[in-house]
């Protein structure tokens, strides 16, 4: 513990009421000087002074901890003597540390030797100078902890790190974004600097070999560090959900849009005007209210300029909702953010923002284009509901038949038998996928849901698309 | 011949052959007597499962349970030598140290499979558009970089418990050698059965596996829920074996508050493993009966609720990163002191964070649900209690950061990795709480930012670890130090490669892109990004390859170690010869001062025991 061994005749007296600690400390005494070490206990403060006066022990270990030894009786008498004594303070609650003392008589000379030369020095300076030199050290890493938060930060808000911010609900969450960014540069920049620092300023040098600073704890620093994050993460909570309650914001008007998603499309329908598209038409400043619902797995409804996300469900109990105020004309997308197998990185349709004015306009639009010819109005039902992402029209293989030719051919089902594709075979082909298999096609790829979601009329125009496509 | 046939993993390996076979032909042979068409699903499940057990039969994982079943008496795990030589490892062990390389073996190679997976949809993420996989093909690929890595992480946290545990604490084995060793192999037919499903059909809802989805994907998905429920299992099995052994056998004197800091870690998540891993097996189960036995668990046509899987499979699958992460912090904690030459500053708090953040984990899981549409006020409590993690993290941060500070740092392979391991697990905690904060998840959830953000916790908190453990015990394992030069290339080399590569996900993932595309649209803008991740992608992969030749050229060229040469104060290394002897220490020892007093002249933290003990 001390590099100074007491010699050459080591008489150690051990100082406390704890037989625990006392049995423990003369076992280690024993052990390290060996059999010529002579080792006596005492109890009380009495006790120990007189032994000090009559022993003349070369080391005092005194439990800092025992309440009945007299620490300042004890050093009192400890400072009146003269012979050459050292006395260890030794403490088992505070993180171990030991005070010592050590008391000798010098001549003039060795006094001046002792004062000169740094290796004479008592281990017990060491941390004095050592407090202040580290005080420095603080200072200069606290200083460079600021800039560091600062240049961060700058560079994290100069750069662009977000899309175009494109709706009403985009506006908290950004805000909210600059917070943690700041945050963020702050830890980073304190954890990082402290242990740059050390790492630079502290490394061993060539040819040094010694061990580093000997502390090991400090409950109230730990103290500090807990509950200075816990209450900076209770606040950044707080603030999340007050930013959540600002994006769920309802208006008690809002335009509905029915957000349909299938493997892999979107449809939009428009219940007030009636209207089903595969784009979705928002006038602007005007919040939407989307109810959300799947045909099949689940999908995510995500325009990154609108920031707000939500994923659609299958099941009819299932629909969600999702308010969302554009502010920023313009074309976007919507993209599906949840895995939904094979093409969702293509699961996307546009999003388009327009004046109310030219809303209205491509509303009405819309609405006069459901015409009078059956197959015109098929081509819109199919492709307003996603067909075409499966079944081309053009002869191009996909994940289903192309539509191009397939009317009038005569097919292998599953089962071995054989059909003919007329009207009857495409209405049970599209209302139960699976019931007629054809053969080399897998089952349940099709969604089951369209005899529900698509009405017998729009079937029967969507076959007489079919038909045309010759 | 008759030699190569003695050898475990063979005749292993011809069992799961013969399980396989037993299982297809079982239900098929059925099928066909009731005139039944074949069902390759049903058949295929079977045979896996079956795979997997007759591989315990064959390696000799049931032998001994078998002859004391009979009445009979085997060996005691004590008695039980090994073949000597490198042949050990490929058979049926019961020596801790022999089952934790081979846990190493296991996980070094998945960790090959699961990197080059992410080669391929790296190389075709290079540039927008398709070109030269198919969507499916990808789709199978992130899923199988995903849960591959999983179980290779899995497997490396167990090498470094299995090995390093009864070592530190002054253990002859674990509390179960037999158990141990079962628990290693039930994950070799696992990991053979997990790459079956590329050659199944592959499966394409990532490793998440989401119902609907995984309902209706191909027979891959099923191969994925057989090995993850037997993978869970050795999970299982070797969590309880670590806890008993960690309560049960340490060294006389070795008080909690004395044991080292990384058994405290492997405590921790030892009790996450065993208590959460039936989560997922349950989940991945419903799955495989809804498909199988049309059980509409999650299928809302059936009454079922594709929500309820996600709350199962979060219930394991986020505490199961802490799962990744608190070994590897435990390993930071236990290298740090001895490369600063300073005590680790606040033991018993840093002890007392990975248990808090052990529990705390357990009550964060649907913080992975804020957009899928669960109860919405949910999402309230359950950011608080996700930002809470940062209270314990906290703590081992700033913990570091004073150990480090005035330390006498000596810069050697290991201890680079350790520095390495404490940046990049901050800035992967530091993104954290942008995801844990619901309004700002509302964008980010499904993000590159996610991708970002993980790769950044488990680097940190694994990655980097391992590496560094690897270098550090490397020569207690094999008596020669690897080579520093390629070390230090390897560290320089992926470092600023993975940082690259990590702030490229964020970016582009907070300008829009989605997790889990093949492709993406070259009007968001995030091409050049893209090209440069995966640049750096193959970097990061050629520093492995550099770590891979040091790893085998130095088990024989390598400087020989002698004696303690990290001076460490560790038990290990003070007082034992490398490479360790069999049944580790043959004289007990006493623990008789504080595991990390660095620093403090004269003090011992173990010291064997006289022959005559004082009582």
């Amino acid at each position: 513990m001390t590099n100074s061994t007491p010699s050459p005749e080591n008489k150690i007296l051990i100082a406390s009421a704890n037989p625990l600690f006392l049995k423990g400390l003369e076992k280690m005494v024993l052990g390290r000087y060996g059999e010529s070490a002579r080792v006596r206990a005492t109890t009380t403060t009495s006790e120990t002074l007189d032994l000090m006066e009559s022993w003349q022990p070369s080391l005092v270990i005194v439990d800092y901890d025992d309440k009945s030894i007299s620490r300042a009786e004890f050093l009192h008498q400890f400072v009146a003597g003269d012979l050459p004594m050292q006395v260890m303070l030794v403490s088992l609650q505070a993180s171990g540390a030991v005070v010592v003392y050590d008391r000798r008589t010098l001549t003039p000379a060795q006094a001046q030797d002792w004062l000169s030369t740094p290796q004479n020095q008592p281990q017990s300076k060491a941390p004095i100078s050592r407090r202040s030199s580290s005080m420095k050290h603080y200072v200069f890493a606290g200083a460079l902890v600021l800039v560091l938060t600062f240049l961060v930060d700058l560079v994290l808000s100069v750069t662009r790190l977000l899309p175009v911010q494109a709706s009403l609900q985009a506006k908290p969450i950004d805000r909210l974004f600059d917070i943690e960014i700041v945050a963020i540069s702050f830890l980073f920049s304190l954890i990082v600097v402290f242990i740059g620092y050390s790492l630079i300023v502290f490394r061993r040098k060539p040819g040094q070999d010694e061990d580093g600073a000997y502390f090991k704890s400090n409950n109230p620093l730990e103290i500090i560090w807990t509950v200075i994050p816990l209450g900076a993460v209770i606040g950044l909570s707080y603030l999340g959900a007050i930013t959540l309650g600002e994006t769920r914001q309802a208006d008690p008007a809002p335009l509905e849009i029915k957000v349909v998603a299938g493997q892999w499309f979107w449809r939009f329908e428009y219940p007030e005007y009636g209207i089903v598209s595969d784009k979705m038409y928002m006038p602007v400043d005007k919040q939407a209210k989307l109810t959300l619902t799947s045909m099949d797995v689940i999908h995510s409804f995500w325009v990154p300029e609108f920031r707000v996300k939500q994923d659609l469900l299958p099941g009819e109990n299932l629909v969600r909702e999702l308010r969302i105020t554009p502010s920023l004309l313009g074309e976007y997308k919507v993209r599906c953010a949840e895995m939904c197998g094979t093409s969702h990185a293509y699961m996307e349709s546009p999003v388009i923002v327009v004046s109310q004015t030219d809303f209205d306009a491509w509303v009405q639009g819309e609405l006069a284009a459901i015409g009078t010819d059956p197959a015109a109005r098929g081509e819109r039902w199919a492709k307003n509901n996603g067909c075409q992402s499966c079944h081309s029209v053009d002869g191009t293989p996909g994940v289903g038949p192309t539509w191009q030719g397939l009317f009038g051919q005569s097919v292998e089902l599953m089962d071995g038998s054989t059909v003919v594709i007329d009207d009857a075979y495409l209405y049970t082909a599209i209302t139960s996928p699976n019931a007629q298999v054809v053969k080399g096609s897998t089952p349940n790829v099709m969604p089951q849901t369209y005899k529900d979601s698509i009405s017998d009329d729009q079937i029967a125009d969507i076959i007489a698309y079919i038909k045309s496509l010759q | 011949m008759k030699n190569f046939l003695s050898i475990g993993f063979v005749t292993g390996i011809i069992g799961q052959i013969v399980g396989t076979a037993i299982g297809i032909g079982l239900l098929t042979g059925i099928r066909a007597m009731m005139g039944l068409a074949p069902k390759s699903e049903p058949a295929a499940v079977l045979g896996a499962a079956l795979g997997i057990i007759g591989f315990m039969i064959g390696v000799g994982g049931f032998r001994d349970w078998f002859t004391w079943a009979k009445g009979e008496d085997t060996y005691e795990a004590e008695e039980f030598h090994d073949r000597p030589g490198v042949i050990r490892y490929w058979g049926y062990s019961l020596d801790h140290k022999v089952i934790g390389v081979q846990y190493g073996i296991l996980s070094l190679l998945l960790m090959v499979l699961g990197g080059t997976f992410a080669l391929i949809f790296r190389t075709e993420l290079a540039q927008s558009g398709m070109q030269f996989i198919s969507l499916d093909f990808f789709n199978t690929l992130i899923g199988m970089h995903g849960m591959v890595l999983i179980i290779s992480i899995l497997m490396g946290i167990s090498a470094m418990s299995n090995y390093l545990v009864p070592l530190l604490i002054g253990a002859k084995d674990m509390a179960f050698p037999r158990l141990n060793a079962f628990g290693f192999w039930l994950a070799v037919p696992a990991s053979v059965v997990i790459v079956a499903a590329i050659f199944t059909g592959g499966f394409d809802t990532g490793w998440t596996g989401y119902p609907p989805l995984s309902a209706r994907a191909p027979l891959g998905m099923q191969m994925f829920f057989v090995a993850v429920f037997f993978a869970g299992w050795s999970s299982i099995i070797g969590a309880l074996n670590l806890i008993v052994t960690i309560l049960r056998m340490r060294a006389p004197g070795m008080n909690m508050f004395r044991m080292p800091i990384f058994a405290w870690a492997v405590l921790a998540t030892s009790l996450i493993a065993l208590t959460a891993t039936q989560l997922i097996g349950t989940s991945f189960q419903m799955v495989s009966f809804q498909r199988l036995f049309g059980m509409g668990f999650f299928d809302p046509a059936k009454g079922g609720n594709p929500l309820l899987f996600q709350h199962l499979f979060w219930f394991y699958s986020h505490p199961a990163v802490y799962v990744f992460i608190l070994p590897g912090l435990g390993i930071i904690s236990e290298l740090l002191p001895v490369f600063v030459r300073k005590p680790l500053f606040g033991y018993k708090w840093v002890a007392m964070s990975s248990m808090g953040i052990a529990l705390v984990g357990f009550l964060v899981w649907a913080h992975h649900m804020f957009t899928s549409g669960m109860e919405e006020y949910l999402r309230v409590p359950f950011m608080y209690s996700t930002l809470l993690v940062a209270v314990p993290t906290g703590i081992k941060f700033f913990s570091w950061t004073a150990t480090i500070w005035q330390g006498r740092m000596r810069f050697a392979t290991p201890m680079l990795f350790t520095l390495g391991a404490i940046v990049v697990f901050l800035l992967g905690g530091l993104t954290g709480p942008p995801l844990g904060t619901v309004a700002t998840d509302l964008h980010l959830h499904d993000t590159y930012f996610v991708v970002g953000h993980f790769h950044d916790t488990l680097f940190g908190g694994y990655m980097f670890p391992l590496f560094a453990a690897i270098y550090f015990w490397y020569p207690k394992i094999t008596g020669r130090r690897m080579n520093e030069t390629l070390g230090k290339i390897h560290f320089y080399l992926m470092t600023p490669s993975f940082l690259v590569m990590t702030f490229g996900q964020m970016a582009v993932g907070l300008l829009g892109m989605r997790r889990r595309i093949a492709d993406y649209d070259p009007a968001q803008g995030f091409q050049t990004t893209n090209l440069i991740v995966t640049i750096a992608a193959f970097l990061i992969a050629l520093s492995i390859l550099i770590f891979f030749i040091n790893l085998f050229v130095s088990a024989r060229k390598g400087e020989v170690a002698e004696g303690n040469i990290w001076e460490s104060r560790s038990p290990e290394w003070a007082l034992l010869p490398s490479p360790a002897p069999e049944h580790n220490y043959a004289q007990p020892f006493n623990v008789v001062g504080d595991p990390y007093d660095y620093g403090l002249k004269g003090s011992k933290y173990v010291e064997t025991a006289p022959q005559q003990a004082a009582d």
